[in-house]
């Protein structure tokens, strides 16, 4: 039980000229909920992709619980949801994911039963319709997201990768896709996943890795990762009228070296050597009104700017994943 | 090989399920059937037409013609209603004609014909009626004219009435054998033909339909995006493999009900064209020609590499494109292929040991079709089929060796159709 659920050490994958992933080294620890972080385009789709052996990488080696990712069976206790998702939409409902369950090697009777326990838990067995012997194209968008969630853990993976699984997910369905989130950890499986939305991350995972361009920009658990940062962060809430003179104070580069405007609510990140007091006695100053003051560890969102720089997150946004 | 085999087994299943396999599987046999039955049931019918003595003769001749042929026509259909003869002067013949028209049109006879001094001449007759269409008809009015004159003459010359009907009672039908290198074969030249043109048909419409088919399945894996999931799971290589075989498996379903039911059709081939109105003796003109066992076995084996080999082309064209748009372009070089081998199948049905002939039948992409053409029309060395069985099963390995490295590539590419180029890269790549 002792060696990681994934190991990656020093991927590399190049696309002719351009470089997808370089030396790329992570750990993800067993039973952990692991982020992978970074803007369009970083190499998250490739690595996820490397992991899976949809990929080959051009150099460095992977291990899936302690064994190389290519050994038989290896991919079987894999659940993988694809960011770009999709399934037979000709074909009744129940035999496509038994189709998907026999793929990982689950027997036919077993996988029935599952499948029965999931499209029950799912909602998409109701007193007037079951869902399951329906065609993939009958269903609503939303139906189609949980069959397809289904899918991907219905041969009980001891890894679940999911591929920015909130994107383009009702809230309903999001909530649904975090609780079972939560429930797998508690199960005891690990579940990675990738995402650019920071928030989703920061609340959910144990662990992350932010890549950008290809390569790693820090990882370790959360806690760890904004500790590191010090506390140099000032949450601030303000209320009321006159909020143009604290935009203008935070202009003021020998005591703010960066701050986030989220209109009632700034992360603020001190200059080096300037003292929060002389900070919230000048937005006191201002005449607005001052809900929150308070020295924070960054967030990760803020981390991730910090490191990753603006730029990069504006090219990444052209790029895919 | 476990998981190729989940592969194969939803590719068989969805397939054999679908609507259009159970149709097409099903009325396949009964529309070969009607088009086997339908000619020989309307040939008979019409031989035996009763319509041919229901006719009025006009004779201008001055002779005895008129009462010769309505003799004959009698005699060809007797029970049914006589000719009619109207003997006139060669002035009267518009207003007869006038009144037999009407006859005609008021259906107490299907027909007449009028018998003047041209036809004494042996230059013309003429003939006007409801059945003036049907060429046996016709030519079997013809032939009793032509018959009755010729004894009328022979008779003025002065030959015994007796022995004039011995001489002129000629009547023939062509019957035709194939000869081959082991001698005389039971089946006619035109049945092998037929025999031989319907064996390369259905390979190219089960290659092209299925063939086809595979390139939407990898297409529609594609755009759905369910590839993805699928590969995560099971290698591109073995999915392909699941794909052409499943495919395969179904064709080797559709072509053996096609048989089986075909073949119970012929056991009860005379009752069926009873049905139709055929006499029972017609029923032996249905054969089905005979097949030696290596023959079969050959043919079976072109089957398979041929489909092996259109089927993986089909599958890489369906993992290049992304869009139902591009598709039916990228297709095109492989249907030419295919294409081109129907095409020559005309001259070599006519010449089959012509060089075309033998050339098609050793390039791979070709002799799946060509050689089994061949074999039902005329005896075949065994050496060149041996050749051209080897020459399909190396084009079959490098088909299927291109096809899956594009394949491996193009499943997770999206965007415009790659250019030949790019295509190369994805193969180096691969």
């Amino acid at each position: 039980m002792s060696e990681p659920a994934v190991r990656i050490s020093n991927v590399t994958k190049r696309f002719d000229a351009t470089v997808a992933v370089r030396d790329l080294s992570l750990v993800v620890p067993r039973g952990s909920v692991y982020g992978l972080l970074g803007p369009n385009g970083a190499g998250k789709t490739t690595t996820i992709r490397m992991l899976l052996d949809i990929m080959a990488p051009d150099s460095g080696s992977i291990e899936i619980f302690g064994r190389p990712h290519r050994d038989r069976g290896a991919l079987d206790k894999i659940g993988y949801l694809p960011e770009e998702r999709g399934l037979y939409k000709k074909m009744q409902v129940r035999r496509v994911l038994r189709f998907l369950a026999e793929l990982k090697g689950v027997r036919v009777k077993d996988a029935d039963k599952r499948i029965n326990y999931w499209l029950d838990r799912l909602g998409l067995i109701t007193p007037e319709k079951d869902w399951g012997n329906a065609k993939v194209d009958e269903l609503s968008r939303g139906m189609q997201q949980k069959v397809q969630f289904i899918g991907t853990l219905v041969h009980e993976p001891d890894l679940v990768i999911l591929d920015e699984p909130f994107s383009g997910l009702d809230p309903i369905n999001s909530q649904a896709l975090k609780d079972t989130v939560v429930e797998l950890k508690h199960a005891g499986k690990t579940v990675i996943f990738s995402t650019h939305l920071m928030d989703n991350a920061e609340r959910l995972c144990d662990s992350v890795c932010i890549i950008a361009h290809g390569e790693k920009v820090l990882d370790g658990e959360v806690v760890a990762v904004k500790e590191a940062q010090g506390t140099r962060n000032v949450a601030l809430a303000i209320d009321g009228p006159s909020q143009d003179g604290v935009r203008t104070l935070l202009q003021d580069r020998r005591l703010v070296a960066r701050a986030d405007d989220q209109n009632r609510f700034f992360e603020i990140e001190l200059a080096t050597g300037a003292d929060p007091q002389e900070l919230l006695r000048r937005v006191i100053a201002t005449g607005v009104q001052v809900r929150r003051f308070e020295m924070i560890s960054p967030s990760l969102h803020q981390i991730f700017l910090e490191r990753v720089g603006a730029t990069g997150v504006e090219e990444g946004m052209s790029g895919h994943g | 090989m476990g998981k190729m085999l989940v592969v194969f087994k939803r590719e068989y299943l969805e397939r054999v399920r679908s609507k259009w396999f159970i149709v097409a599987t099903l009325l396949g046999p009964v529309f070969l059937g009607i088009i086997t039955v339908l000619p020989i049931a309307l040939a008979a019918r019409t031989k035996s037409s009763e319509q041919l003595s229901d006719v009025i003769i006009i004779d201008a001749t001055g002779t005895d013609l008129g009462a010769r042929v309505s003799k004959s026509l009698a005699a060809t259909t007797p029970g049914a209603r006589a000719p009619r003869l109207r003997v006139v002067q060669a002035e009267q013949v518009p207003k007869e004609e006038e009144r037999a028209t009407h006859e005609v049109m008021n259906r107490h006879a299907v027909g007449y014909m009028v018998l003047d001094a041209n036809t004494s001449a042996g230059k013309e007759m003429r003939y006007a009626g409801r059945n003036a269409t049907a060429l046996i008809d016709v030519g079997s009015i013809e032939r009793i004219v032509r018959q009755s004159l010729l004894s009328q003459r022979l008779e003025r010359e002065g030959i015994d009435p007796g022995r004039v009907a011995a001489l002129t009672n000629v009547k023939f039908d062509a019957k035709t054998e194939k000869i081959t290198d082991k001698g005389k074969e039971g089946a006619s030249g035109l049945a092998s033909f037929f025999f031989g043109y319907g064996i390369a048909l259905v390979l190219y419409m089960m290659i092209a339909i299925y063939g086809q088919s595979i390139m939407r399945g990898v297409l529609d894996e594609k755009t759905s995006r369910v590839a993805e999931v699928v590969i995560s799971s099971v290698k591109p290589d073995a999915l392909l493999a699941g794909k052409i075989l499943g495919a395969g498996m179904v064709a080797v379903t559709q072509v053996s009900a096609w048989l089986a039911m075909s073949f119970l059709m012929y056991q009860v081939r005379g009752p069926i064209l009873t049905m139709f109105g055929a006499p029972a003796m017609a029923a032996a003109a249905v054969k089905i020609p005979s097949v030696a066992p290596l023959v079969g076995v050959a043919l079976l084996l072109f089957f398979i590499l041929g489909f092996l080999l259109y089927a993986a082309l089909f599958g890489a064209v369906g993992a290049m494109v992304s869009n139902q748009e591009d598709v039916q372009q990228a297709a095109t070089p492989v249907m030419l292929l295919l294409i081109a081998s129907l095409i020559f199948m005309q001259p070599i049905l006519l010449n089959p040991s012509s060089t075309l002939a033998k050339t098609m039948s050793w390039m791979p992409f070709s002799a799946p079709l060509m050689m089994p053409l061949r074999m039902a029309l005329i005896a075949i060395p065994w050496y060149e089929i041996v050749g051209s069985i080897l020459s399909v099963v190396v084009g079959c390995w490098i088909a299927i060796w291109l096809s899956a490295r594009i394949y491996r590539v193009g499943l997770l590419m999206y965007g415009k159709k790659p250019s030949m180029r790019e295509l190369a890269r994805w193969i180096r790549m691969a």
